[in-house]
């Protein structure tokens, strides 16, 4: 307590010169915050209203009358060419699903370490580690060398490890993970070691639930991460089974998009599927689950587990 | 020698360190150092029976279409320039987003508002640039409005000028959601005995904010414009594809090094001049965030990325 | 498990060692074992295949998606390779997702393919320059010795490249024009003339525009304008989109285009049009097709060639548009038509192949057996389709069958089609029939195809080149800038700058070079 209130002495500046009122500041910064947020909202909200209007929408009123609020004419068109075969749908969103539970977590327990790792402080190698990580960013020898290592060397082609490791670990997210827990106090660290607390228990003891917040940021990105990825996929899975959401959606889409040009003269007209409202019924399908996922996720936004609660 | 002696004796301190950052660091040298060989095709004529060493060198032959264009240098400039917006505007708004989302009572607001933030981000560009130009196409919904209002209709697509200002919107909007997270989180982490002090003694909410939040959330804030200066170069190709597309007439403001060597590269593609433009784009990202490191390294080390 | 992958990888790591000293050894490999099956299985009927044949499992890859019944087609396949040539093959498929990164992904990494299709639009001849494919000129006549003997002299002329063989193209000609599908309905209401030449579509445009007061190429209009500008001028664009001859009649006049005065003349003649409001001022970022306005009645006029114009006519039918829609071909401006390019369809061999003579002989089999070929060709018979009246014709779906649970089977066959064995499908659009018998006598050989480019001296200037085409030719193209004599200026100065003319100067030798070799004058 006593040791924060000196490292951050701009909190005792606080008191200087608070002669407005408090309640009549927080109406005004009540009434701004609402205000903003819903503007913000809303800004967000409509344009996927629209894609969402627009997927159950008849093609032809698109093509001519463009994207609506409220279309006119519901046509269940688009989805019915997305779900032409369900059971692919299914178990790539089974794909999707596991692939991401999967991912996420063993990404979260590497970053989470590595994180810790380059936060401490005492640690001698921490800046050159953190340049070690950083410098993949900058660099690439782009995609032919890292697709032989993958096949060849790893003979990941096929795999579902083909899925799964190339997001497992980024340096965004390390240093991410490493800027949250810079945020602990040394002098936590100080006094579990001075109990004789390992290195590794610290990280799972105290640094772990003082962390929570950014374990949820972290995880979320993951998961986001797994759950859009098509690019994987399309480069190492051959086998339509292992196919996750995105890729097959994608599939899907592109597909179409042949069929359309390269309609021959004995296509069976209604094979064509609808091009512009394919593409959202697409982006409706592949959002789906992970939306609920924040929710979840938001639970871990609680302050509360103050460093005092962990101390005492 | 006396090095070595420095690294064993590290190692020995920290072992259990050394061994949980091991596997994130295999992870690198196997995912991303060994697979960097590749950048050598920079300078190679390739062919299939010489493969990446075996294949003609041509020094730096490969870069050549990059400045004899000409236009290297306004190239440069757009994508610095837009990401740079991009950069601050984004996680302004971010930043001012998660404060009041900290800081609001209504939980169901709150929840409500931060769900709704993250719809833009599972758009994909195509529907943005379907959407874009549903907006600022002549019968477009702009331009009915326009019209409506016994204006003269503006003809979007033929003048380059407001295309930056919309670019930079649709690129904000689409990332709100996601940096404001990362400031939530922030914040989350910040101690509410902090703010019980400043309240007890009578700051509010503005004084707060000014003097416990900002300065709390300006190492996050420096620290996610500095790692994104190394990519300062490489620009969003899908953002400008999806909603500038073809149209010519809107190039001067609006293209960027990716759209550039696509364009360049559509007739005959030619792997030594993709990655020799990708090396561009690394070595200016390189050079740059290696001096802005050193500088803030010897003024605020603290704030320092590595 | 993990003990088993660390040797497995040991293993490839080994492998690819091998594979890369035998790489650095120069193009050998090709003349390996294996010789001793192979048995002249002349005239395709190969039923008796020889025992000693030994097993072997081939990889084979086509571009585009994979049909539901896949497996099912495959296996029946491999049951008939087994049979007759104690072969398996795993087909693979790129999927339409990115194809062309996937393609050039499994070449250029290197891996185990025993065939896959190539083109003259998926780069083969830059490909085959940069030494992806094998040279099969010395296994053709041994191994696949029925399409060694079937295959026309000149299309084995398309697919040699600096004197070797790189693939091996379908025999199928094909006419793919460009034309105009248009409301056929509307220009008979305007009691105006059909379309001959650029007068009377500008009398059309016209009328749809101020009696109808639609915007007649409404959505996006280059290709609809740029397909137009090259019929009309009877351009032959060679390599990319600024050179090429100024006609087909003299074919070694190989000029910068933008710099004739035909493109200054057709560039005005655009800007009225734009002027008049023939299309959009959007239209160079619009990614709607100008069919789809035809369908909603908000458009007149389509680019498409005789088969889409097909497929699109089928689908305004289908859908009760209560409209009717004509097809111009392009080729009757100057009244000759030029066939599809038999490297623009065809079947080659990685160099990474490790069974090259095996995989011609299945190629061998596959087109020449009608078996075979209509198994892969167009699936199982009476399932995907059904005999009809005559051996030449089939019927889709076949009796009793649901398009809805069992798609048409159209997998990318094209690399294997041979005309005496294909079918014609019942039904479609009749015009088609009609355009075939208009063209066969107009038919005039391909010669700018065929001119061998791998732009190696002027790769710099190309890309620069294309992109000042982009940004400047495009808009100038469409009239979209204000003031054309300025734009064309730009347009000029900037190819210019970018090294347009050593561009050129590359181009006329190569072409000189071809013209020389095959005496076109």
């Amino acid at each position: 307590m006593n040791v924060q209130a000196e490292k951050w002495p701009v909190a005792r500046k606080a008191n200087k010169g608070s002669k407005i009122k408090e309640d009549k500041a927080t109406i005004v910064f009540n009434v701004i915050g609402y205000t903003l947020l819903t503007v913000i909202s809303l800004v967000c909200l409509i344009p996927f209203w629209l894609i969402v209007a627009g997927s159950f929408t008849d093609e032809m009123e698109i093509i001519s009358e463009g994207f609506k609020l409220f279309p006119h004419t519901i046509s269940f068109e688009a989805y019915k060419s997305v779900f032409t075969t369900p059971e692919q749908i299914y178990r790539a969103y089974g794909v999707t699903i596991g692939v991401t539970a999967a991912g996420s977590l063993l990404g979260l327990l590497l970053t989470s370490m590595a994180g810790y790792v380059l936060s401490r402080k005492d640690f001698m190698y921490r800046n050159n580690l953190s340049f070690f990580i950083y410098f993949t960013t900058l660099f690439s020898g782009g995609l032919i060398p890292w697709y032989i290592m993958m096949t060849k060397y790893l003979g990941l082609k096929d795999s579902y490890w083909a899925l799964i490791l190339p997001p497992l670990v980024s340096a965004w997210n390390i240093i991410l993970m490493r800027n949250f827990m810079k945020s602990i106090p040394d002098s936590v660290i100080e006094s579990a070691k001075i109990d004789g607390a390992g290195d590794f228990l610290i990280y799972r003891r105290i640094i772990l639930p003082l962390s929570t917040p950014g374990l949820a940021t972290i995880g979320l990105f993951l998961a986001l991460g797994y759950w859009n990825d098509w690019f994987n996929a399309n480069v190492f899975i051959t086998s339509d089974n292992k196919y996750p959401l995105q890729f097959l959606l994608y599939k899907i889409l592109s597909s179409a998009a042949v069929l359309r040009t390269q309609t021959g003269a004995y296509l069976a007209a209604n094979v064509v599927p609808p091009a512009e409202t394919l593409k959202m019924a697409v982006a409706v399908v592949a959002t789906g689950p992970i939306i609920l996922l924040y929710p979840f996720v938001q639970k871990y936004f609680v302050k509360g587990l103050t460093i005092g609660a962990v101390k005492g | 020698m006396s090095e070595k002696r420095g690294f064993l004796k590290e190692f020995n301190k920290n072992r259990t360190l050394f061994l949980m950052i091991a596997p994130t660091l295999l992870y690198f040298i196997i995912f991303s150092y060994i697979p960097m060989i590749g950048v050598y095709y920079a300078f190679t004529n390739f062919n299939f029976d010489g493969g990446l060493f075996g294949s003609e060198f041509v020094g730096f032959k490969n870069f050549e279409f990059l400045y004899k264009s000409g236009i290297l240098w306004n190239l440069t400039k757009n994508t610095v320039l837009y990401n740079l917006a991009f950069l601050i505007i984004g996680n302004i708004l971010q930043i001012v987003s998660a404060i009041f989302l900290a800081q609001l009572a209504s939980k169901f607001f709150k929840k409500t508002a931060q769900s709704l933030m993250f719809l833009p981000y599972f758009l994909s560009w195509v529907l943005v640039g379907a959407f874009v130009f549903n907006m600022f196409s002549d019968l477009g919904v702009v331009n009915t409005m326009l019209k409506q209002f016994g204006l003269q209709p503006y003809d979007f697509y033929l003048n380059p000028a407001p295309w930056k200002y919309i670019i930079v919107f649709f690129n904000v909007w689409k990332g709100i959601g996601y940096g404001t997270i990362i400031y939530l989180a922030a914040i989350m982490g910040i101690s509410d005995e902090l703010y019980e002090a400043a309240k007890i003694d009578g700051a509010n909410v503005f004084q707060q904010i000014r003097s416990i939040t900002l300065p709390l959330l300006k190492p996050t804030f420096i620290l996610l414009i500095l790692f994104s200066l190394g990519g300062i170069l490489k620009g969003q190709f899908d953002l400008f594809y999806q909603i500038i597309g073809n149209n010519g007439l809107l190039y001067d403001a609006t293209d960027i090094i990716d759209t550039y060597v696509f364009r360049s590269l559509t007739v005959n593609f030619d792997i030594g001049m993709g990655t020799a433009a990708g090396l561009y784009q690394s070595f200016f990202g390189f050079v740059l965030i290696m001096t802005v490191n050193y500088i803030i390294k010897k003024t605020r080390e603290e704030y320092a990325l590595f | 498990m993990f003990k088993t992958k660390k040797r497995l990888s040991l293993l490839l790591v080994l492998s690819l060692m091998i594979s890369l000293l035998a790489a650095c050894g120069g193009g050998t490999a090709s003349n390996s074992p294996g010789s001793q099956g192979a048995e002249k299985s002349a005239n395709g009927e190969g039923g008796a295949a020889e025992p000693k044949l030994e097993k072997v499992k081939l990889s084979w890859y086509l571009v585009g998606d994979a049909h539901k019944d896949q497996s099912k087609i495959v296996a029946e396949w491999n049951k008939m390779l087994e049979r007759d040539l104690n072969t398996t093959v795993d087909l693979k498929f790129t999927t339409w997702n990115d194809w062309k990164t996937k393609y050039n992904l499994l070449l250029t990494s290197g891996e185990k393919i025993d065939m896959i299709f190539a083109s003259s639009w998926a780069d083969f001849y830059k490909l085959s320059k940069q030494g992806a494919f094998l040279d099969l000129k010395d296994l053709l006549p041994e191994y696949a010795p029925t399409t060694w003997g079937n295959v026309p002299e000149e299309d084995w002329d398309s697919v040699t490249v600096g004197g070797g063989i790189y693939a091996v193209p379908n025999t199928n000609p094909e006419y793919t024009p460009l034309g105009y599908v248009y409301r056929e309905d509307w220009r008979k209401e305007f009691g105006l003339p059909e379309f001959t030449d650029l007068d009377s579509i500008e009398a059309y445009l016209d009328a749809v525009k101020t009696q109808k007061k639609v915007i007649p190429i409404n959505g996006a209009a280059y290709e609809n304008v740029n397909s137009l500008y090259k019929f009309w001028n009877d351009f032959q664009l060679i390599g990319g989109d600024v050179i090429g001859a100024t006609s087909y009649d003299n074919p070694r006049d190989i000029q910068i285009l933008p710099y004739t005065e035909e493109f200054e003349a057709w560039v005005k003649r655009m800007k009225t049009w734009e002027q008049k409001g023939y299309w959009n001022k959007n239209a160079l970022s619009s990614n709607q097709e100008a069919g789809d306005f035809i369908k909603t009645g908000q458009g007149a006029i389509y680019w498409r060639n005789p088969s889409s114009a097909g497929g699109f006519i089928n689908e305004v039918k289908a859908k009760n548009l209560n409209m009717e829609i004509g097809f111009f071909p392009f080729t009757r401006f100057h009244n000759y038509v030029i066939p599809t390019l038999p490297s623009s369809n065809a079947m080659a061999i990685p160099k990474s192949s490790a069974n090259p003579e095996r995989s011609l002989m299945v190629l061998d089999k596959l087109r020449n057996d009608p078996e075979y070929f209509n198994l892969m060709t167009y699936g199982i018979e009476g399932t995907h389709w059904a005999k009809g009246e005559d051996d030449k014709t089939i019927l889709i779906p076949a009796p009793g069958v649901n398009l809805d649970e069992t798609p048409r089977y159209s997998i990318t066959s094209w690399g294997w089609r041979y005309e005496p064995n294909m079918k014609n499908e019942k039904g479609g659009w009749d015009g088609l029939d009609a355009l075939k018998e208009e063209f066969s006598p107009i038919s005039k050989p391909d010669i700018f195809g065929p001119i061998y480019l791998d732009y190696a001296p002027v790769k710099a200037e190309l890309a620069a080149v294309n992109q000042v085409f982009e940004q400047y030719g495009k808009p100038l193209m469409l009239g979209l800038t204000s003031d054309v004599d300025a734009s064309l200026q730009t347009y000029r100065d900037k190819l210019k700058t970018a090294g347009v003319d050593k561009l050129l100067e590359y181009i006329q030798e190569e072409a000189n070079k071809y013209f020389d070799e095959k005496g076109i004058q």
